[in-house]
């Protein structure tokens, strides 16, 4: 029996597909069987950054509605083969999810997989409140700004309301990942800390990530930077992963700036 | 209509004898020459060509308007004052009893009902509290409170608050939007660890409590 997992933020923009492609793969390469799901109905983009946009046949609307089955629908990831991805609809609105559907749907994921990873939609709407309806546990993605703490904090606020475990009295388990952290604004006092946040949202951290350039070329070229070894953002993904398995693997520092080679050269001539 | 004011100086006189009175008037014609001479009684023709060769001015028989000292004018200035003001008092209870029907302020309430909270109050939740609360967990940005007793809250305050109790004690909060029966509160006056925020005579009164403590531990 496996585990849902629900990746959310509130805000847009944030990095939740990126996070959900780059973690899903992660847990594949660390040999759990891990299927990451497209709930951006009708604007998806999970399909495009695991580089299989060309593959869906099925999406997950025709699987819900029978017109297709769960095992037609799951495409193969070309980086790993215990990674499976199932589409969302482009053509279809947030409109079509149904509870009952839904259900069904995630316990047959959940029987064939270890972990089930969700990709929730940006907002707090239906389709946000579907993705984390039948989820037990959540990975809350931020950036380190006000904005996006804050709607996270209320994304939070309705996942311990409406999750479907809430009202069975058990409590959703909840990882906080801080990307796009840039540790020069850090140092200089323009981003908010780890420790402003952890404040704030009160849940545990799972890890950061750092801001990187690769990641936007990464996503253009359909292949997630967790494969990119050089990567320090694809290194942080992959400690995530590793922790999600449930293994203990030392918190990076990755806010105090390290002085590259060209900025020690720099340094003597001061 | 056009009018000029002018303050002349006027000398009275009852002519008894005609000749005493060109003789006086010959040697300080120099004192009179500006004066409104006021000629109570008959005069004579005589005395009429006399001025008028002398070129003074002058009016006969003319009840001149009595002058007043100056306390009895401020006397009067006052009284008028007092009315006004005693009408106008009128006027504005009759306004106050048409517009509000008179309430009974009910007696301040000391404690009652303490509720004690450990959760974090996230943004957009709103907590609406009959009673008193003590608050041991942060309100976060986008949360909101609303309370009709005593409030403290120990730790940091990003929402809103809206009081109406006695007192509402909390840590220095910049960001906090905090109302205290209908009047917002100056965050720049919350600096210490925990502040007691109180109405006295309808104003706000802030006094630091605990200068020192460290709730954070």
């Amino acid at each position: 029996m496996g585990s849902i997992i629900a990746v959310i933020s509130g805000k847009g923009g944030v990095g939740k597909t990126t996070t959900t492609a780059n973690v899903g793969l992660g847990i594949a390469i660390n040999g759990k069987r891990c299927v990451v799901v497209d709930f951006d109905i009708g604007q998806r983009n999970l399909d495009m950054i695991l580089g299989l946009e060309n593959r869906v046949v099925f999406d997950i609307v025709q699987v819900m509605d029978g017109e297709a089955s769960v095992k037609q629908a799951l495409i193969k990831s070309k980086f790993n083969e215990n990674l499976f991805f199932l589409a969302a609809s482009q053509t279809k609105d947030k409109s079509v999810l149904d509870s009952q559907k839904i259900k069904t749907l995630v316990e047959d994921l959940k029987n064939e997989f270890d972990y089930v990873i969700l990709d929730a939609p940006a907002g707090i709407e239906s389709g946000y409140e579907h993705t984390i309806e039948f989820a037990d546990s959540a990975i809350i993605v931020v950036n380190p700004e006000v904005s996006s703490i804050r709607d996270a904090d209320r994304a939070i606020g309705i996942l311990d309301s409406k999750s479907q475990k809430v009202k069975d009295g058990k409590e959703v388990v909840k990882y906080l990942i801080i990307n796009r952290i840039d540790p020069k604004m850090v140092q200089s006092g323009e981003m908010l800390t780890s420790e402003d946040i952890l404040d704030i949202l009160s849940i545990p951290l799972i890890g950061k990530v750092p801001e990187d350039r690769g990641i936007i070329d990464a996503s253009n070229q359909g292949k997630p930077i967790i494969m990119d070894k050089n990567s320090p953002a694809g290194q942080a993904y992959k400690r995530i992963s590793i922790r999600i398995c449930g293994e203990m693997v030392p918190m990076e520092d990755i806010e105090s700036v390290q002085a590259g080679f060209i900025d020690k050269i720099k340094g003597i001539f001061k | 209509m056009q009018t000029k004011q002018s303050s002349v100086k006027v000398c009275e006189v009852t002519i008894t004898d005609e000749n005493e009175f060109i003789a006086f008037f010959d040697t300080n014609y120099n004192l009179f020459k500006d004066y409104l001479i006021v000629i109570n009684g008959d005069m004579s023709e005589e005395i009429k060509e006399y001025m008028n060769t002398k070129g003074l001015s002058f009016l006969q028989n003319v009840t001149l308007p009595k002058g007043k000292s100056r306390k009895p004018i401020e006397q009067e200035l006052e009284n008028e004052k007092a009315k006004y003001l005693e009408a106008k008092k009128q006027f504005e209870d009759e306004l106050s009893k048409l517009s509000t029907p008179k309430v009974v302020a009910p007696e301040p309430v000391e404690q009652r009902d303490l509720k004690v909270l450990d959760s974090l109050i996230r943004s957009g939740q709103e907590l609406n509290i009959e009673g008193d609360l003590l608050l041991l967990n942060r309100v976060n940005s986008g949360a909101k409170i609303v309370i009709d007793g005593n409030l403290i809250i120990t730790q940091i305050v990003d929402g809103a608050i809206r009081c109406n109790g006695n007192f509402m004690m909390l840590k220095a909060s910049p960001k906090a939007n905090i109302v205290f029966h209908n009047v917002e509160v100056d965050n720049s006056y919350l600096q210490n660890r925990l502040n007691r925020v109180e109405l006295k005579n309808n104003e706000i009164v802030v006094t630091p409590v605990l200068k020192g403590t460290n709730w954070e531990v």
